[in-house]
């Protein structure tokens, strides 16, 4: 000990005898009291707690199985069976980006990879017909390997060079399914544009899967054991090892984690899980074509797990039920009122969620309702030739949307203007002081229903992208870790 | 397709020199595009670390606003006021166009996220990009729009003679050099030079530097980030407003997807001369056109992207972080 | 492995990172059970040494061995494995998981249940889970009351910084390794906690049976822990030896402060 030292030694830690401030046992008292969250968001926290993994895995598959018998076979094929198919592709993203956190921009050419090949194998293309149980596995294998080999430049690569290297490859993949078309055994290996049809359906040991229920049930069974596997490996050391590889990938290697070997093997199941999809696929198209694997799909497979959150197994199940449905709402041949029913419900849900009391959530409303008769009547009166103009495909909301919402008659430009117009005021109420804002919103509601009537109703499939942009942007704003995912701390 | 190796290379003889000269041009003229576009991505990456994805959308925006002036003076290939001015005005209002267009996107929907995670801010990005592309669809209609910029300010539209943009001002092994590419070339020159000078001799361009190494430091220094930022966006979205037009007055068509995959091209540059790295974005722009150029000419359609791609990536794994781009010191 | 043969030895090592000389021919030994502190003002190298041991950089010079092997130039996680662990001087925290997980994640290396037997949760792979929870129960309760309980299952970011420098601190013992690389402990922590941390050491050393080699600032902390004390500056080592006699050496005060202007070298 040296008697040079003049400076004193740190005091003795005393045990405390009852919490203090500074000292360990206050905030730990503390804290013990937030981890009881309260109200009805902790009441719900709390349940959500109660209906554990394995309860919602049953619930799902209960509910899920009994939609073929109150779905028609069409809507079977466009909502149940699409579902399903985006909550697979989802799993597999989310095991390379939200498991292992890879930024794979290629994801969907593994999907386009394993139908093609599958389509190849078992077709008339080139009178090959393996059965499923021999090309569905070879073809899995296949599709992992190549995402062993999309992993490997993600050794040398830092995060957005990966994202640029794996977008080529999707690229890629469709330019050469596409337009390189080399010519193997005497045709075209991929088709051309074409692609390849005739397919074979799907089946195991004499059992064909040839009906959409039949469809729908393989991929449902397909569905529920990936979720299970995942989850499984989500609760092993693998999956914390893949976790704390998103986290911290030099810290993870600090503490023995091989992480090379791990990417490439988040690489290779999430690849694997959409070989298989692609297989699937084929059977139910019987026929594929490279525009099924392209960026659009690509988007959607990326809003099903942003929307769900990433890292999240139920998330992806909510988040593929959310956008195929609502995707289909807004696709063109569907009748209007659906998507209309769902425009308004949104616009609804915005309100709702921006104030806090239900009473003023009401009173907007009634507020947006009151402020359109009056415009409508208004104009009516002054300039007639403005407020007549027919609701596009009003069914039996027609006439309630023709008395209230302004729709001009023959100004063709009036739908850009109130688009803009709609742009603008958005942008503006953003900058208002949220007691402020209140006073804004009937207005920008009855505009945003205007616009919806006079100009997206007429272009369903550009308003749907033009919402689910917005969608991301107000999404990633206000809630980033998606509906069921996580609140997320990052070392910047 | 096949694709021996000797036919690529009875290809290259067949085109001789004047194909070489002439690919080379176009390669130049298309590098200059993907230069100026690459130079906003990586500008806004150095300084946020975000891939601004919108940022192609916003190239798009310029071509039209270009287009949107042509015509309102009456559009090729008789404009009511003459060729130069108009030529001049069309740059002018695109370029200031695109800034704001900029300026406000970074306003609104990446300011309130500049602390959030960057995967977050590349959904938003994401956001914006189908917003807009999909905003001009709703507004504009689907079909093409076309500069016409062959024939304007032609004395002869009827007879297809070439405007003042397309006349040959001089020629290489047979190869003609077109007005307009040189214009293209010339202006690229100019802007990327003017850039050059903005971040290494003015205040502002220390100003980005600094913060583009430490926001927190730069903000304690007096910097006002935000200021710096959004002139950040400004600078590059001009740029790719610039470069709008430019496409639209050398290949003349223009659409509401055009952005989309300029957009592809230009990231990759910036990416691939180092991301972050003006000079490399520079030297990535021009590698992609003349690799792009090249691939087009002795591969053929079919197997030129495939080419591009191949290439690029080639280059990447070689030096992962670009060929001019910092090597990434982790400090642990 | 030969007795009394240190536990690891660096040789000869030097690092340069583009004309900058980080660590210049340095000779350094840990034996088994001791205690050494690594000294030095900021920039003498002492952090890139750790970087160095732990695989991260690879020396230009010279060879690193662990218990007689040859550890030079092999990667992180497999320096790891064999029995290398450390903190970070800015704490490198796996801040969205779990208090128990961060430390259950640093099993992996000593453990093997594969993909395949997770799926299938063989009796075998649930009994390494078992196990593994444990291990990281164990090694929270070696820090008293303050990670044990329901703090499990906090997520790492709510927790205070003395408490992160603890669990880091814990986490690098669930790899079971040989000897323990701590770079600042103490760093940022008021003098109650320093003093705990000069205990937990000793402890660790004591009860742990871990060699531990340690960066630090804090004099009182070197002090209290050191059984052999190394000064490095500008990446070389100036001085090596008890405490008392490095703290009181020459060279390393003149590092440190500076010269006073009547001597110079």
């Amino acid at each position: 000990m040296g008697a040079e030292s003049d400076r004193p030694l740190p005091p003795e830690p005393v045990e405390p005898d009852g919490p203090r401030v500074g000292v360990d046992e206050w905030v730990a008292s503390a804290d013990r009291l937030q981890d009881r969250p309260a109200g009805v968001a902790g009441a719900l926290r709390r349940a959500g707690g109660v209906v554990t993994p394995p309860i919602q895995l049953a619930i799902f598959a209960g509910l899920a199985a009994t939609v073929p018998f109150w779905l028609g076979t069409g809507d079977l094929f466009t909502y149940g069976i699409f579902v399903l198919l985006y909550v697979l592709l989802g799993l597999g993203l989310n095991t390379i980006v939200g498991f292992a956190g890879l930024l794979d921009l290629g994801y969907v050419a593994f999907f386009g990879f394993g139908a093609y090949m599958y389509a190849i194998l078992s077709s008339d293309h080139y009178g090959i017909h393996w059965p499923a149980i021999v090309s569905v596995p070879l073809v899995v294998v296949t599709t992992a390997s190549l995402g062993l080999l999309l992993g490997i430049p993600s050794r040398r690569l830092l995060g957005d060079y990966l994202a640029i290297v794996t977008l080529f490859f999707g690229q890629a993949f469709v330019v050469f399914v596409n337009a390189t078309n080399p010519v193997v055994a005497g045709k075209g290996l991929t088709g051309g544009p074409n692609g390849i049809a005739d397919i074979d359906p799907l089946s195991f040991f004499g059992l064909e899967a040839t009906t959409r229920t039949q469809q729908y049930y393989v991929l449902l069974v397909s569905a529920v054991l990936i979720l299970t596997a995942l989850h499984f490996v989500n609760q092993s050391r693998t999956g914390r090892a893949l976790r704390s590889l998103r986290e911290d990938p030099l810290a993870a290697g600090a503490i023995g984690i091989p992480v090379n070997r791990l990417k490439l093997m988040a690489f290779a199941i999430g690849a694997g899980i959409a070989g298989f999809t692609g297989c699937i696929f084929g059977t139910l198209l019987t026929a594929v074509t490279a525009g099924n694997f392209d960026i659009p799909i690509l988007i959607t497979i990326y809003a099903v797990v942003i929307l769900g959150g990433f890292g999240s197994l139920s998330g992806v199940v909510l988040g593929a039920l959310v956008i195929t449905v609502s995707f289909q709402f807004l696709a063109p041949e569907n009748p209007q009122n659906n998507a209309r029913v769902l425009f308004y419900l949104l616009i609804a849900l915005v309100i709702v969620l921006l104030l806090r009391s239900w009473w003023r959530v009401a009173l907007v409303l009634a507020a947006t309702v009151a402020l359109g008769v009056a415009v409508q009547g208004v104009v009516e009166a002054v300039a007639p030739s403005w407020a007549g103009g027919p609701v596009v495909e009003g069914g039996r909301l027609g006439d309630l949307i023709d008395s209230w919402v302004l729709i001009p008659e023959g100004h063709a430009d009036f739908g850009n203007v109130a688009y803009v117009a709609l742009v603008v005021a958005v942008l503006a109420v953003t900058q208002l002081r949220p007691s402020r804002r209140i006073f804004a919103l009937p207005a920008v509601a009855y505009l945003a229903a205007v616009v919806w009537e006079t100009s997206f109703v007429l272009q369903p499939a550009v308003a749907r992208w033009i919402l689910f942009g917005a969608l991301l942007v107000v999404l990633m704003n206000v809630r980033p870790q998606g509906l069921l995912g996580t609140p997320r701390v990052e070392i910047v | 397709m096949q694709l021996p190796l000797f036919s690529v290379l009875d290809t290259v003889r067949e085109l001789g020199w004047s194909g070489a000269v002439e690919l080379f041009r176009n390669g130049l003229a298309l590098g200059s595009l993907y230069a100026l576009i690459a130079l906003g991505y990586t500008m806004v990456y150095g300084i946020l670390k975000l891939l601004n994805f919108a940022h192609g959308d916003v190239y798009m925006v310029g071509a039209f606003i270009g287009f949107g002036v042509l015509n309102a003076f009456g559009g090729s290939p008789s404009p009511s006021i003459a060729i130069l001015p108009l030529i001049v005005l069309m740059f002018v209002v695109a370029m200031l166009g695109s800034g704001v267009l900029g300026v406000v996107i970074e306003r609104f929907a990446y300011r309130p996220l500049r602390s959030s995670p960057r995967l977050t801010l590349l959904i938003t990005a994401l956001g914006v990009s189908f917003f807009l592309q999909n905003s001009m669809l709703l507004l504009f209609g689907a079909q093409f729009r076309s500069y016409q910029s062959f024939q304007l300010g032609s004395d002869n539209p009827a007879a297809f003679e070439p405007g003042p943009l397309f006349e040959p001002v001089f020629t290489i092994a047979d190869v003609n050099f077109q007005r307009i590419q040189l214009v293209v070339f010339a202006t690229s020159v100019a802007l990327m030079v003017a850039l050059t000078l903005l971040v290494a001799k003015t205040t502002l361009g220390k100003a980005m530097r600094a913060t583009a190494f430490d926001h927190e430091a730069a903000a304690m220094m007096g910097i006002d980030v935000n200021r710096v930022i959004a002139a950040t966006f400004f600078i590059g979205s001009v740029l790719a407003g610039a470069a709008g037009v430019m496409f639209g007055l050398m290949f003349s068509q223009i659409n509401h997807f055009m952005g989309f995959y300029a957009g592809l091209k230009g990231f990759t540059a910036a990416v691939v001369g180092g991301i972050g790295s003006i000079p490399g974005a520079m030297l990535g722009g021009l590698l992609v056109g003349l690799v792009e150029s090249y691939a087009q000419g002795y591969l053929g359609g079919q197997w030129s992207d495939i080419a591009v791609f191949g290439i690029l990536i080639f280059v990447l794994l070689v030096r992962p972080t670009g060929l001019l781009g910092a090597r990434a010191i982790q400090k642990v | 492995m030969n007795a009394g043969a240190p536990l690891l030895e660096l040789r000869h090592v030097g690092k340069t990172f583009g004309g900058l000389r980080s660590v210049a021919d340095l000779e350094l030994e840990v034996g088994e059970g001791e205690i050494v502190s690594l000294i030095g003002p900021n920039g003498a190298g002492k952090t890139t040494v750790f970087n160095l041991v732990t695989g991260i950089y690879a020396p230009d010079e010279g060879e690193i061995r662990l218990e007689g092997r040859d550890i030079t130039g092999l990667p992180p996680h497999r320096i790891a494995q064999l029995g290398i662990a450390r903190t970070f001087q800015t704490l490198r925290l796996f801040l969205n998981m779990s208090v128990k997980e961060n430390v259950m994640a640093a099993a992996y290396g000593h453990t093997k249940a594969g993909v395949i037997r997770s799926v299938l949760r063989t009796p075998g792979m649930r009994r390494e889970e078992r196990e593994i929870e444990q291990l990281a129960e164990e090694r929270l309760a070696f820090f008293g009351d303050r990670l044990v309980g329901y703090r499990w299952r906090q997520p790492a970011y709510s927790l205070s910084y003395a408490n992160r420098r603890r669990l880091e601190i814990a986490r690098a013992t669930a790899v079971n390794p040989k000897i323990l690389l701590l770079d600042e402990p103490a760093a940022g922590m008021n003098p109650v906690e320093t003093h705990e941390i000069t205990d937990l050491i000793g402890r660790l050393r004591d009860e742990g049976g871990y060699t531990i080699l340690v960066i630090e600032h804090d004099m009182h902390v070197v002090e209290g822990i050191s059984d052999r004390v190394v000064a490095l500056d500008h990446g070389e080592k100036i001085a090596e030896g008890a405490f008392d006699r490095v703290a009181t050496d020459p060279r390393v005060v003149e590092a440190y402060l500076g010269t006073t202007g009547t001597e110079r070298k």
